[in-house]
């Protein structure tokens, strides 16, 4: 399982990770002092989904509905700058995280490949090894969320407004790209700039 | 979730990055030490030059019949006009993309592969398949071909036809197949990794055919 950590982990710092970790990020951020309910959410429709798909037993719903998931999941993680909604930041991020588990092309190295051969096979362990991939790769964003839970409450509130801007702002944008199926375009520029 | 519990997690990831930097840091060093000409290279670890691969032992599983290659945009670095030009011949066919990393660090045990067993009839056939717009210029497909070392044929799949015919319901960059004389599937990886029994499975079809 070590192995699969690792590659996971060394896999988040490659542009294929990017549409999982950009939106991750985002959800925690505009989720402000939420972040530890938009994050669960989020970690558990992406892996979710990410199996589903891997595994050959569905997940795949079309760009518009992902839009419209993206698009939800930015009220929901809005609306607790009113009112502080445990729930509502879960499933905005839950939401998230499918859109992305749909959206995503994962770097596939050694033993993931190795996992993904097996994966239509196996049950359970397939699921519980995909989570310990995810764990590696999503360990980024939730490093993020360590983070924002360091920040003095203080702090936090000062940062409140700015923070739902750019969290909110780029999850409405890629809700907007995926809607008008610009999903690759965006993606495929930040991977050429990142290897370029 | 308390604050404390963020914070081991904080801790768990920082030490998880020691782990990795500790893991690239030895494979580094790996490389920079001189290895014995005899040694074999582990199974998951691409050798980086032919080293008189031995065939499998066992007859390699059967897959079932490969597709055809259709609706391709063109050749590169070669003169075929279509997959059947290389009917009757062990074929290694990779679905690829020029910015794919994993698919990058499959291209060293390709080439000692290609370098061994192409004088013996061996066909090496790389779909390019692009997953972004910006990998779809043949020009561009054409120079990483050189910057990587890609030496043999090319197919361009540009609108991924191929790609997904080729892997129905599941699809992911690399993925290798071998073919034996007949056009049967003889060896299937998604992603890196799994040289020995590749490289095994091609010595076997050229030694005893299908």
């Amino acid at each position: 399982m070590i192995p699969l950590l690792l590659e996971g982990f060394e896999s988040a710092f490659l542009p294929c990770s990017l549409i999982l970790l950009i939106p991750g990020a985002a959800a925690a951020i505009a989720a402000r002092q939420e972040s530890n309910s938009a994050l669960s959410g989020f970690v558990a429709g992406s892996l979710v989904f990410a199996w589903l798909r891997f595994s050959g037993r569905g997940g795949d719903l079309p760009l518009g509905l992902v839009a419209l998931l993206l698009a939800v999941s930015v009220v929901l993680l809005v609306i607790p700058l009113v009112r502080r909604l445990n729930l509502v930041s879960g499933a905005g991020g839950l939401l998230t995280g499918i859109a992305t588990g749909v959206l995503w092309e994962p770097c596939v190295s050694t033993e993931f490949g190795a996992l993904l051969a097996e994966l239509p096979d196996r049950g359970a362990s397939g699921f519980g090894l995909t989570a310990v991939y995810m764990a590696g790769v999503l360990a980024p964003v939730l490093l993020l969320g360590a983070v924002l839970h360091l920040i003095p409450s203080p702090a936090l509130i000062l940062a409140r407004p700015v923070m739902l801007f750019a969290g909110a702002g780029v999850l409405a944008m890629l809700a907007v790209a995926t809607a008008a199926g610009l999903t690759d375009n965006i993606i495929g520029q930040l991977v050429e700039w990142s290897i370029t | 979730m308390k604050r404390g519990q963020w914070i081991a997690i904080f801790v768990i990831v920082v030490a998880a990055v020691g782990l990795v930097a500790t893991n690239l840091g030895a494979g580094d060093d790996a490389e920079v030490v001189a290895q014995p000409a005899a040694e074999q290279p582990a199974a998951d670890q691409p050798p980086t030059k032919a080293a008189g691969t031995a065939p499998r032992s066992e007859t390699p599983p059967f897959f079932g019949q490969a597709g055809d290659l259709v609706e391709l945009d063109g050749w590169l670095q070669s003169d075929a006009t279509a997959f059947s030009d290389f009917d009757g011949t062990v074929r290694v066919v990779q679905f690829w993309t020029l910015s794919c990393i994993n698919c990058k660090r499959t291209i060293p045990n390709l080439s000692a592969l290609y370098a061994e067993f192409e004088p013996q009839g061996l066909e090496m056939i790389g779909v390019h398949s692009p997953e972004f717009d910006f990998e779809k210029d043949p020009v561009t497909i054409q120079q990483a071909a050189i910057d990587l070392n890609v030496t043999w044929p090319i197919a361009l799949d540009t609108e991924k036809k191929n790609f997904r015919s080729w892997q129905e319901g599941r699809r992911f960059w690399p993925r290798t197949f071998v073919l034996d004389q007949n056009g049967e599937i003889r060896f299937d990886r998604i992603g890196e990794g799994a040289y020995e029994d590749l490289n095994a499975t091609v010595a076997y079809l050229i030694q005893n055919g299908p």
